[in-house]
């Protein structure tokens, strides 16, 4: 059990990992039908995480209802618009127009409850962010400071009146983002980039094992 | 009297967050109720995607990954629209997809639309192919084999019989590809995973929020040009010289971003008067 559980992955981990770094390099055509199988693995796997999550998520409700625990009938109307959206998308064979470009029972829920939604709630955003600058966004420092005059300046010239108030105000924030935003991002990525290829040749040679369970030998 | 200035400035560092919320929301509506017009300037990224797109011949290969879900509607949905626009006017065989799952029927919508405003078939000028589960997996995939990938397209035709997709085998037969995206997978896997292995001119699309991440890439060459949120999709608008809901949004976005800009304001001068007061 020990060799399933811990050497396998190992192996499998240290034989996938070299084959397909090795892989990019080399544009053989048994090299390619190689990635293309992978390929064809991972979104394969991708569709039966969709049956995990749904799995998952149908559980957790479950629980919530079956114990009533505080906040329960959400878990209730989160079945019922699950369900519901399930037999309206196998009834409409997964389209939101018929063959007549009309909008099907799928297509209605989806556009007409889905869209705007979701699309409310991202919107909500604007008032929260406006009334968080308003009581964080303030230069208790000097680097609070220079930030507060960087944000505004980008505001300021990102919309059309800003503009027209401020001609040369477009080009300041063209230079912020070209210039000051994109080396600093471009330091992170870095960063961030190398950190991922120092995990990842720790990962395929055995010697970050978190992802088997957590726990060190 | 410094009591009474005390107690103005406690207040207004603390104000009520429902006349935040008031003011946000007629500095929104006003606009749009009585639009202004205000010009819109056009920013060299959107160009440059409006640019290309004008270089492309008749008949090129142009693909929209529409990656995008509801929330971002307002502002992506705009772009997608107006890069369809563009491209049909054009002539050019369009392939479309998603890689969310939730974007599908936002993008069938954006396909369809367009097409029927500029009397484009399906199958003869554009392909819509839908959504695949694994994200920059189907990207990698589509790279090797477009068809495999896709054996049928949204409504189910098999892609062999598209006339549109005749010579599209790959990613690699794509000339011109433009991702749309409002998160993961977007914008970055389709260089990683798309451009970079196989060699196609890519341009980008994205939420404002996610659009300064994508600088670096913009300046590396990686993507040839960035359409940024509502103001990028109003400036396509403006260079095809048709106004659609990024143009109209553009005078309530000026709106709200001068009440956020003055908020500031008044919040810093009263709080360095706070710092000043504590300090005598």
């Amino acid at each position: 059990m020990i060799f399933l559980k811990r050497q396998l992955p190992l192996v499998v981990t240290f034989c996938m990992g070299v084959v397909f770094a090795m892989q990019y390099y080399v544009p053989h055509p048994t090299s390619e039908a190689l990635l293309k199988n992978a390929s064809n693995w991972i979104i394969i796997i991708g569709g039966f995480a969709l049956i995990l999550g749904l799995v998952s998520l149908i559980q957790l409700h479950m629980h919530r209802i079956q114990r009533n625990v505080g906040g329960w009938g959400y878990s209730a109307v989160l079945f019922a618009a699950m369900f519901a959206m399930v037999i309206a998308g196998i009834l409409a064979g997964g389209k939101n127009l018929d063959s007549e470009r009309a909008l099907t029972g799928y297509g209605w829920a989806y556009s007409y409850a889905m869209v705007p939604l979701q699309g409310t709630m991202f919107s909500l955003l604007a008032f929260f962010v406006a009334s968080a600058a308003y009581r964080a966004f303030r230069a208790r420092t000097k680097e609070a400071a220079l930030l507060l005059i960087a944000a505004l300046l980008v505001m300021w010239g990102r919309v059309p009146l800003g503009e027209y108030l401020w001609a040369f105000s477009g080009d300041i924030a063209q230079w912020i983002l070209n210039v000051i935003n994109s080396s600093v991002r471009r330091a992170i990525l870095i960063g961030v980039s190398l950190g991922v290829i120092a995990l990842s040749i720790k990962i395929i040679f055995g010697i970050e094992r978190m992802y088997l369970g957590g726990k060190k030998e | 009297m410094n009591l009474s200035n005390h107690s103005i400035v406690t207040r207004m560092l603390a104000i009520d967050r429902r006349f935040i919320f008031m003011l946000i929301a007629l500095a929104t509506l006003i606009p749009l109720l009585n639009p202004i017009n205000l010009p819109i300037m056009i920013s060299p990224e959107v160009r440059a995607v409006y640019d290309h797109m004008e270089s492309l011949p008749e008949g090129s290969v142009f693909l929209l990954s529409m990656d995008f879900d509801p929330a971002s509607k307002p502002e992506v949905y705009p772009q997608a629209i107006a890069l369809l626009r563009h491209a049909f006017k054009k002539n050019l065989k369009v392939i479309g997809l998603t890689l969310l799952v939730t974007g599908t029927g936002m993008a069938e919508e954006a396909m369809a639309t367009v097409a029927e405003e500029l009397e484009k078939i399906n199958g003869t000028d554009y392909a819509f192919l839908g959504w695949r589960p694994g994200a920059s997996a189907v990207i990698l995939s589509m790279g090797q084999d477009l068809v495999g990938t896709f054996p049928q397209d949204h409504y189910g035709i098999p892609i062999d019989e598209l006339s549109v997709m005749h010579n599209v085998k790959t990613l690699r037969d794509v000339d011109y590809a433009v991702s749309l995206a409002a998160g993961f997978p977007g914008v970055d896997e389709w260089y990683i995973y798309g451009k970079d292995k196989y060699r196609f001119e890519l341009g980008g699309g994205s939420t404002a929020v996610m659009a300064p991440g994508l600088y670096p890439r913009l300046r590396a060459g990686q993507i040839n040009g960035l359409i940024g949120g509502l103001r990028g999709a109003a400036e396509y608008e403006k260079l095809l010289d048709q106004s659609g809901k990024a143009t109209a949004g553009m005078d309530s976005q000026s709106a709200t971003h001068f009440v956020i800009i003055v908020l500031v304001i008044i919040c810093n001068v009263f709080y360095v008067i706070s710092r000043r007061q504590k300090r005598t």
